[in-house]
């Protein structure tokens, strides 16, 4: 039986499809499985999920917009603050973007001291993820356990930079502190006890019933999917695909630090489980290496406050996956452009197709399996969900866009201004007006 | 397959029973903060000449510069300025304190900042006499 739009429209309205067994479940952007808001439209056939419609945007900070005001190093402490867990990794590839314009070279000691924070914040990041993971999959036990050896990388952090979250320590071509004196016993010995503490979990993850039965053949997608969906870093690796910066592209030290990339092939929840807790030994030992080895020499170089002209982009390894900038200079103060993207941006279909065929009560621990950071991702577009259209605006039509909307009586001068001057205005701006 | 089985996490229950609790009892004792602490700005007034570098490279505009009429050096009249710090929206970067040529200013270990004031986290110490 076919429905005319407005009937469909009148329906999804209520909720309900009246002559079909599919039925709508609107999911956040308020819930409690949920701790950034974004909004998920599921299409349910009895309990099972058959298709998910998301809506991102909710969290936008125009942090790309502000960036183009400030200058270069302050914009570091910006970006820094664009996530709360890893925060560290954020500042390190816009300062890579922004160093390959000064064309300054990063002294070795710094390249070590980046490697070993970036570690450090990988380990903090994935034993926060799996504490959640352990909370969402009814294992309260293991969140509090798995929090507090979080506390231990915490405090050496807070040793090293004098915080336990923003870290503050990268500057343009180098890092602001060095390693305190002393140190390096303690924390090879703190990274050990977390190797064993990671091995443990490891194994209770494995035996545990509460565990298996809610991870288990949970959130399953196949290789090709995920290739063809693009998703990056743990959520490409626990399908088999070999996808690391750290070992495709190395920055900092990641060329002289041994790596090795874990993958597994099992491809569902559990798997995600064990391969964060797999990462997290390597990223200790790779801290545990970095500090024995560390070399001697300055830490940072003084660059001039004026950023040559040119653009360059970098890319980097975050705990949840790549993250990419691009910066574009005109030998200012301040940046002309700088984009940003973060995993979870990539990670999103990938999540959507994990969710297909799942049940309701699924959700939650799907959606925290790919490590969502929503308030990291949401950036600036525009789309028209009646006519199917989307646009972007200038910095300029944005600047109109505000005028127009504060003060309408002088934009109706201005209007029939700009349209006595000019005919090309564009036609998305017109009609909304 | 791994071996299924349950109370795996028995024996570290018995553990950490043993063990002393892992919480601390911050209000009523002390805490012991690292070396490298950022806390609470602070300066001081004697060693600000009022350059305004701390007021340019602040990230999150904490410093505005007042005038304070102006002194006599030599022939010239100089503008006396002195930052005025709003900390509520200080970040503690500490990218003043490194760029503070005369050392005037400095990250303390003090945190415990929460007021219901919000103007009280008004730091006027380089202005007032």
């Amino acid at each position: 039986m076919s429905t005319t739009p407005e009937q469909q429209k009148r329906e999804e309205s209520v909720g309900l499809m009246e002559y079909s067994t599919e039925s709508l479940v609107p999911f956040g952007p308020i819930h409690p499985a949920l701790k950034e808001p974004e909004y998920f439209k599921l299409v349910l056939e009895g309990e099972r999920i058959v298709n998910v419609i998301p809506r991102i945007g909710y969290v936008h900070r125009g942090l790309e917009k502000a960036a183009e005001s400030r200058p270069w190093v302050q914009n570091m402490y910006m970006f820094e603050r664009t996530c709360g867990i890893c925060s560290f990794v954020h500042s390190l590839c816009y300062g890579q973007a922004v160093e390959e314009l000064t064309m300054y070279q990063v002294p070795r000691r710094a390249k070590y001291i980046r490697t070993i924070i970036a570690e450090m914040e990988r380990i903090h990041s994935h034993l926060l993820w799996v504490g959640l993971m352990g909370h969402w999959a009814g294992f309260d036990t293991l969140f509090m356990w798995v929090w507090n050896d979080r506390e231990v990388v915490l405090d050496l952090v807070e040793a090293i930079a004098g915080n336990r979250v923003h870290k503050s320590m990268n500057a343009i071509c180098g890092v602001r502190r060095d390693m305190p004196e002393n140190m390096e016993d303690r924390i090879v010995e703190r990274m050990r006890f977390l190797t064993d503490r990671a091995r443990y979990y490891r194994d209770v993850i494995d035996s545990e019933e509460t565990m298996l039965k809610r991870t288990e053949n949970i959130g399953r997608v196949s290789a090709e999917t995920v290739e063809k969906l693009c998703a990056v870093g743990p959520m490409a690796r626990y399908v088999g695909l070999k996808r690391d910066v750290r070992l495709n592209d190395p920055y900092a030290a990641y060329d002289e630090v041994p790596l090795d990339v874990i993958t597994t092939t099992q491809g569902d929840v559990h798997a995600l489980l064990r391969l964060r807790l797999d990462e997290l030994v390597v990223s200790a030992n790779m801290v545990a290496y970095a500090v024995e080895n560390l070399p001697d020499g300055p830490i940072r170089v003084k660059v001039p406050p004026i950023i040559p002209a040119g653009e360059h982009s970098s890319h980097c390894e975050a705990p949840r996956g790549e993250i990419f900038y691009f910066v574009k200079s005109s030998g200012g103060r301040t940046p002309d452009r700088v984009k940003s993207r973060q995993p979870t941006m990539a990670n999103i279909p990938t999540a959507l197709e994990m969710l297909k065929g799942q049940t309701l009560a699924d959700i939650p621990i799907v959606l925290t399996a790919i490590d969502p950071c929503f308030g990291c991702m949401d950036r600036m577009s525009f789309y028209d969900t009646e006519t199917n259209k989307s646009w972007t605006w200038s910095g300029e039509e944005l600047r109109q866009y505000g005028i127009n909307y504060y003060f309408p009586e002088r934009s109706k001068k201005q209007r029939d201004l700009a349209r006595a001057v000019s005919s090309s205005t564009n036609q998305c701006l017109r009609e909304d007006f | 397959m791994p071996q299924r089985k349950t109370g795996a996490v028995v024996p570290e229950m018995f553990r950490l029973m043993l063990e002393k609790p892992t919480t601390e009892a911050y209000p009523f004792k002390p805490i012991q903060l690292p070396e490298r602490f950022r806390g609470k700005l602070d300066i001081d007034p004697a060693k600000c000449t009022g350059c305004q570098v701390c007021a340019l490279v602040c990230p999150a505009s904490v410093i505005t510069m007042v005038d304070l009429g102006t002194r006599k050096v030599g022939d010239r009249d100089l503008k006396v300025r002195r930052p005025l710090f709003d900390l509520a929206s200080c970040i503690l970067c500490g990218e003043c304190v490194d760029n503070c040529a005369f050392n005037a200013l400095e990250l303390t270990k003090q945190f415990e900042t929460a007021t219901p004031n919000k103007a009280s986290l008004l730091m006027n110490k380089a202005i007032v006499k």
